[in-house]
């Protein structure tokens, strides 16, 4: 793709001085045949928050989902262009799966804690990835659900079952063991829709401490949480990007007048 | 970015128009209430000069109605994007007109010691004046309701001609204190009256850029001439001695 091509394809949000962490060019998904992602151009940028919302089918999990390949899991998922997480293209065939999962963690929907201890959660992972000594595997764990804002409540029931943690302690432990992996990027796919409003706020100021060491998406559909807790947001409609820009800009201002119309609740 | 779709929850929508109407409403009452006081003015009546002050309350009952609703509508509604602008700018201006209400029942105060003293110059000075302010109100209310920014701006650009009116004015009145001081209490009185009315097509200009703001998104920042030169220095002049 040349220069030209490649800065007509991309959307820029409008920061200025940021380094993109995730440059995404061109990007097409398709399931079953049917065109899900329909050539998608942004720059996310490092260390900050990026907001994905739209209307349920936009897209939105999708795109999220080509950004660890999650979709590589099922047959008849294709997809083509590029993103590229630090100079590389991760949908490269050649693209080390572990290698992306180890830079890019994921929090999902609804938590899925392991039926195993609160410890073993966190710990799970990392092993899987690094070999550590028993007592640096501690404080690893320690680190991770301290990053979380999780230590402090479980720090006492490290060994019962994390099937026994509140709603919301699950999505932390489920961040805590993301974060543990040390990655680079943190992926959220509607992390507080199954929360109440408490543990909801709980998981948005997560997010904004979390930002100074990684780079985050969230995808909600929640728009004031969109713009409580993000520095930019694309709105996307029928695997599009209408627009992506300064989430300050998104919702006093928007440019477009699909974006417009969804925000105010006049979309039909 | 406007938009002319309605809203899904559609008592959104009944909920808006009722703050545009309320606002439309109250700068109407705060017109009327400045061309009665010039009318109390004209006639002398001192008992119709003290309903226009009393009836004040009516606007500032208006504005705390509209403070309310607009506080409602920010926790309940969750306004975002040009329902944001426009709940803002409805709070703005039902305080501009809530301004013009009280330079009004000003006017009319001032007309009852006013009735008790002798006529100076010709009546129509300040009747020009309160025609010039009440119609940039008027205009700015139709553009309000219409979401016409361009229409505001014309309001906003047009402002000088009431600012150079009362210059005028204001020059003519220090003429008849220099002639005999017996006009100098009325002409006081005249003059506060006289700043009162310029002030209310301020408060025009500034509801105009409301308008802008809500339409568009940006601040009305052009520059605009002005009219009023009674601070300037020049004026000090007027009372020199030839030499």
């Amino acid at each position: 793709m040349n220069n030209l091509a490649d800065a007509a394809a991309a959307q820029t949000a409008n920061v200025e001085g940021r380094t993109t962490k995730i440059k995404v060019r061109d990007a097409h998904f398709y399931y079953n045949g049917f065109h899900a992602i329909k050539g998608i151009g942004m720059d996310i940028p490092e260390k900050q928050v990026t907001a994905i919302i739209g209307p349920s089918g936009c897209g939105k999990s999708t795109l999220l989902r080509m950004f660890n390949r999650i979709y590589a899991i099922y047959p008849k998922q294709e997809a083509t262009g590029e993103i590229v997480l630090d100079g590389e293209n991760i949908l490269d065939a050649g693209y080390s799966m572990n290698r992306l999962r180890s830079k890019v963690g994921m929090v999902f929907q609804k938590p899925v804690p392991f039926p195993m201890t609160i410890f073993e959660n966190v710990a799970y992972g990392i092993r899987h990835h690094e070999k550590l000594s028993k007592a640096d595997m501690i404080i690893r764990v320690e680190q991770a659900l301290r990053s979380a804002a999780l230590w402090d409540e479980v720090k006492d029931k490290l060994k019962q079952n994390a099937l026994g943690l509140s709603g919301g302690q699950q999505q932390r432990l489920c961040i805590a063991r993301a974060i543990a992996l040390k990655p680079e990027v943190l992926l959220l796919d509607e992390p507080t829709s199954a929360l109440d409003p408490i543990a909801t706020s709980r998981i948005e100021q997560l997010v904004a401490e979390l930002k100074s060491e990684f780079t985050i998406v969230i995808v909600t559909h929640n728009m004031q949480q969109a713009a409580r807790c993000s520095d930019q947001t694309a709105f996307m409609y029928m695997g599009e990007m209408i627009e992506f820009d300064q989430t300050e800009k998104i919702f006093t201002k928007p440019g477009k007048k699909q974006t417009e119309d969804y925000i105010t609740g006049r979309f039909g | 970015m406007s938009t002319d779709k309605d809203h899904i929850i559609k008592s959104y929508d009944s909920e808006l128009s009722r703050l545009t109407g309320e606002i439309v409403r109250m700068g109407e009452l705060s017109v009327s209430q400045l061309e009665a006081a010039i009318d109390v003015l004209d006639r002398r009546d001192e008992r119709a000069a003290q309903r226009v002050v009393s009836n004040d309350e009516a606007i500032d009952q208006m504005e705390q109605e509209i403070s309310h609703d607009v506080v409602r509508l920010l926790a309940l509604r969750a306004p975002m994007a040009g329902d944001l602008r426009n709940i803002f700018a409805a709070l703005r201006i039902a305080a501009d007109i809530e301004r013009i209400g009280d330079y009004a029942a000003n006017v009319a105060k001032r007309s009852i010691p006013l009735s008790m003293l002798a006529p100076v110059g010709p009546s129509g000075g300040l009747a020009y004046l309160a025609e010039l302010a009440s119609e940039s109100v008027r205009e700015v209310l139709f553009a309000y309701r219409d979401r016409d920014a361009e229409r505001a701006y014309k309001v906003w650009k047009e402002d000088v001609v009431l600012d150079e009116a009362y210059t005028g004015y204001f020059r003519q009145l220090l003429t008849y204190m220099m002639e005999d001081p017996r006009n100098i209490t009325p002409c006081t009185h005249l003059l506060f009256m006289a700043k009162n009315i310029e002030r209310i097509g301020d408060h025009a200009t500034n509801i105009a850029e409301n308008i802008w703001f809500q339409v568009t998104g940006e601040p009305l920042d052009k520059q605009r001439k002005k009219g009023d030169l009674t601070s300037s220095p020049e004026m000090t002049k007027l009372g020199d001695k030839p030499e």
